[in-house]
């Protein structure tokens, strides 16, 4: 399954998906799965993570055109965990404190999908302006 | 990347559609047009929407299915959507996706049950 680019997440932990057109959103989920089931995640967790990845992968194709999924392996004390930013030039997210309560949801259901990355993440932060557009890091440690 | 098919196929009166794991957007569309137009050439009782091989089960998939199921409605028919994994349904449940108003079924054996095709030997038995 693994395609090269994340056997050995440990040695290789970093990569860069870019996204400009649907069929990114399957590369950044299949990208995002090979690492996290190298790094160990139980499959529950790599569910939950690949889900949040295509929520954000797709806002980005939807929302912004085009931009780019960064995943790099992070670490503390005593554990070990991915981060992955998206990041795009798009017009910006007006109000992300409704985005993040679900409450703000464009035709397409934007609100909800963001809400719901929160919920399957153990962080979510988001930078967005209508000048450098948005950028979104989620991060999900091991257990 | 792999293209990968999508099939739908008829039991007695029923539809068996088989979402395929990872599609494009644009494949699941045209798997729900698709759908809809055998309905209307087949005039099943039931469609039985097999979701076993989805691993990534996003706001945009559900949304598809929801929608798949409550058009099989107005055509008349009974959708049934079979074989959620384990790991799916966790996190569909945590995300909060509006499946209430959807049967569900363990499998396409005990969906196709509730929609009363069963094994000939049953059937017999009442002769």
């Amino acid at each position: 399954m693994s395609d090269g680019s994340a056997s050995g997440a440990m040695a290789n932990d970093e990569g860069t998906v870019r996204i400009a057109g649907e069929d990114d959103i399957l590369r950044a989920r299949q990208a995002t799965r090979d690492v996290v089931s190298d790094m160990g995640f139980d499959l529950t967790d790599v569910t939950r993570i690949v889900t949040a990845v295509s929520e954000l992968a797709r806002n980005v194709h939807l929302y912004a055109g085009e931009g780019e999924m960064r995943w790099r392996t992070i670490r503390d004390a005593d554990r070990t965990g991915i981060e992955l930013t998206f990041d795009d030039d798009g017009p910006g997210i007006p109000d992300v404190d409704a985005v993040l309560r679900g409450e703000y949801s464009t035709s397409d259901g934007m609100g909800r999908g963001v809400k719901g990355t929160k919920k399957l993440m153990d962080d979510i932060d988001i930078a967005t302006s209508e000048d450098d557009g948005t950028t979104v890091t989620i991060r999900k440690w091991q257990r | 990347m792999a293209t990968e098919s999508t099939s739908i196929i008829r039991i007695f009166d029923v539809l068996v559609v088989t979402f395929p794991s990872n599609p494009l957007d644009k494949v699941v569309d045209e798997l729900q047009e698709e759908l809809l137009q055998s309905m209307d050439d087949v005039q099943p009782r039931g469609v039985v929407i097999d979701i076993a091989n989805v691993t990534t089960l996003d706001s945009f998939f559900a949304r598809v299915i929801a929608e798949t199921a409550d058009m099989v409605g107005l055509m008349g028919g009974e959708a049934i959507v079979v074989g959620m994994r384990p790991s799916v349904a966790i996190t569909a449940s945590e995300l909060g996706y509006e499946f209430e108003d959807i049967e569900t079924a363990r499998n396409t054996d005990h969906a196709l049950s509730l929609l009363g095709v069963h094994a000939a030997h049953e059937e017999r038995s009442d002769e």
